[in-house]
């Protein structure tokens, strides 16, 4: 039935394009709206539902002044509950039922890892509005909009090497299946870039382990600086062992730990002064940068968080994207619309956004980073720091 | 290396309190409760729910144990009416559909976010080979060695100890002399409930507490349990204690440190091997 389908819209989109130069405005009402995917989590054990949502609010906002050409955006999102099974039939019902002529503002821990082979094969595209596995930037028809847990983490190290001029800098992470590599990368890129190594590198934390022994460890080593990759409830656990403890380190988190209750949690503990890297514009300053997004935001309801952001840069590139197409828009003009993209500068962004025909993509090397003072997150590199190539 | 092992008994504290209730449990009822960390997550929850919604610690920590040991006297009240009659493998199979209920409860109950929980010891309260121990570590420690003996002393010396004594050993006989079976055994099922609770309040500060990690620390107690061959109080209280310390030496050695969480299975494994050996070597002989 989905090959039937299929045929049909493709009978469809080409029975359009055949209308002429002169119909296309009336083929491109016949053709409906136009169907953009997207594969969150929505639910389930990490979910990420800002993402999409803050897409929605950009498309709904480009449909109510008028769409693209008059068509207005079909935004269609499905939840694979952080199940790879119910992320590989989302993808399949998308391209093949829906017929989506690209992706964006995805969010999901496993998407890009379970359907980035499929989109090749279909020459589907993706702006994923928060990356997460090593797929995500690894894949010509990906490119994720945030600097993701890998760019991070060398940004991270090299903030503490560089920026903090510590000369001991340790990293203890959890241990997440399937990111290992990759993680190691990280440290590789950031020893490239600085010839610089780490005095203890721990990755074998169990997700619901108490850290103190690690911190105990990274005491013994004399490390000046800690690099992890916890998550909210994490950070918030580290920075009561930390003092617990008595180490008196910088404590480096990836964005995960840039939340409001990480703030309010550890300056009730009285176990302040962890730092986070910023992917986007800090979402919790008042930057003029973020006015656009965070009136948007409030008007949709949707939750101001970097999740958000996310999602709304990823729709908004799809969008400018799809403005430059003449003609048609397929699935096929949207990819190449998007493989011919200029680099696109954005105030919510250090480095600029672009998909290009790479066999991988990561265009965002940028962070801001924030440290928790008062019960409040400042940023404290005003400036973004973009990690130089190696 | 000393060090990392001190770090690792407030973990050792807790694992001890959990198995030294499940020894209680399977002792005096006849149930190996495989939902016992559950049911003190499940009242470590109800705390941090209460604590989140202006309910002082004190008292929500109260009113937590006592949801803990509701939830358990509710399992002991099913036990009792409906699987008084079976044998140990059916009730303690009962007690795995109890924990895999309580996961689907909780989820739906608390959510699936971890929570923030509230440390009332925050801060070091002693140091030991140059590893500060907070005191919910201490008090979680000192806890579960407090209740192994208590409890043991009360079943030896007291009349309900004797009363539950006789009840584990001669069900029916203890009920032909009048002792009222189902009311204590509702009772034992009660305390170790609330017990777990705190166990677990104990050790949720240092630990990303989601519901399902927290449940899971039964594996390790369940470890303990069986060092205490599940009849000594005392020695699963010990057994605790070595679990955690083995963690946290095992962090110092990167060969074992990803795998820490599968060395409870090994220890269990090895006091399996090691208890039925005689039973083994009879059979070849």
């Amino acid at each position: 039935m989905g090959a039937a389908v299929v045929l049909s819209v493709a009978a469809f989109v080409g029975s359009a394009s055949g209308a002429g130069a002169g119909g296309v405005s009336g083929a491109a009402a016949a053709a409906g709206p136009i169907k953009v995917g997207a594969i969150s989590s929505l639910t389930g054990p990490v979910p990420f539902p800002e993402s999409s949502a803050a897409a929605k609010a950009v498309f709904d906002q480009v449909n109510a002044t008028g769409g693209i050409n008059g068509r207005k955006i079909k935004y269609i999102v499905a939840d694979d509950k952080a199940d790879p099974a119910l992320a590989a039939q989302a993808a399949r019902r998308l391209v093949d039922q829906d017929g989506v002529v690209g992706m964006a503002g995805s969010a999901s821990l496993l998407e890009c890892a379970v359907n980035a082979a499929f989109y090749k094969q279909k020459g589907v595209y993706a702006i994923q509005g928060t990356g997460v596995d090593p797929v995500c930037f690894n894949s010509p028809n990906i490119s994720a909009v945030n600097t993701g847990p890998y760019l991070g983490t060398t940004a991270g190290l090299y903030f503490a090497s560089e920026v903090l001029k510590d000369t001991k800098v340790c990293m203890i992470f959890y241990n997440i299946p399937g990111f290992e590599s990759a993680v190691k990368q990280s440290v590789a890129r950031w020893t490239a870039i600085t010839g610089k190594e780490l005095t203890y590198f721990d990755m074998s934390l169990g997700l619901a382990d108490d850290p103190t022994p690690q911190i105990v460890k990274a005491k013994e080593k004399g490390c000046q600086a800690i690099v992890h990759n916890g998550l909210e409830a994490h950070a918030i656990v580290w920075g009561k062992a930390l003092k617990a403890q008595g180490l008196t380190v910088h404590e480096i988190a990836l964005t995960s730990a840039y939340t409001d209750k990480v703030a309010k949690e550890l300056a009730q503990a009285g176990a302040e002064g962890i730092y986070a890297n910023s992917e986007f514009e800090p979402y919790l300053s008042s930057s003029p940068a973020l006015k656009d997004w965070r009136a948007l935001m409030k008007k949709a309801r949707v939750p101001q968080t970097s999740f958000a952001e996310g999602g709304y840069l990823a729709a908004t590139f799809f969008v400018q994207a799809l403005r430059t197409i003449n003609g048609p828009i397929t699935r096929k003009s949207v990819a190449a619309a998007l493989l011919r993209l200029k680099p696109i500068k954005h105030p919510m962004v250090g480095s600029p956004y672009s998909f290009g025909r790479g066999s991988a993509h990561n265009p965002n090397r940028a962070s801001k980073f924030v440290q928790v003072q008062n019960g409040r997150w400042v940023v404290v590199t005003p400036k973004w720091l973009v990690l130089p190539t190696a | 290396m000393i060090q990392s092992a001190v770090a690792g008994l407030v973990s050792g504290g807790a694992y001890a309190a959990l198995g030294v209730c499940i020894v209680l449990v399977y002792r005096m009822v006849g149930v190996l409760n495989f939902a016992q960390a559950a049911i003190g997550a499940f009242g470590a929850y109800a705390t941090f729910v209460l604590y989140e919604n202006g309910v002082a610690y004190a008292p929500a920590v109260l009113l937590g144990a006592a949801t803990g040991g509701a939830v358990a006297a509710l399992l002991g009240y099913v036990m009792s009416t409906w699987f008084s009659e079976s044998g140990p493998e059916v009730r303690s199979t009962v007690t795995i559909a109890a924990l895999i209920t309580l996961f689907a409860v909780a989820f739906r109950a608390f959510g699936d976010s971890p929570r923030s929980v509230p440390d009332p010891f925050s801060g070091a309260a002693f140091e030991v080979g140059g590893v500060a121990i907070g005191a919910t570590g201490a008090v979680a420690i000192a806890g579960a060695g407090a209740i192994a003996l208590a409890v043991g002393l009360g079943l030896r010396h007291t009349v309900t100890g004797v009363r539950l004594r006789a009840l584990s050993e001669r069900p029916t006989t203890a009920e032909l002399v009048g002792i009222r079976a189902r009311r204590l055994s509702i009772g034992v099922w009660a305390f170790a409930g609330a017990v777990s609770a705190l166990a677990v309040l104990a050790i949720a500060p240092s630990r990303t507490s989601d519901f399902l990690g927290l449940g899971m620390l039964v594996v390790p107690a369940l470890a303990a349990a069986l060092i205490g061959l599940l009849r000594s109080l005392e020695l699963a209280f010990l057994g605790g204690l070595a679990i955690g310390l083995i963690e946290g030496v095992a962090a110092n050695f990167p060969s074992v440190s990803p795998y820490r969480q599968a060395l409870p299975f090994f220890v269990i494994v090895t006091v399996l091997l090691w208890t039925e050996r005689s039973e083994v070597w009879d059979a070849r002989r």
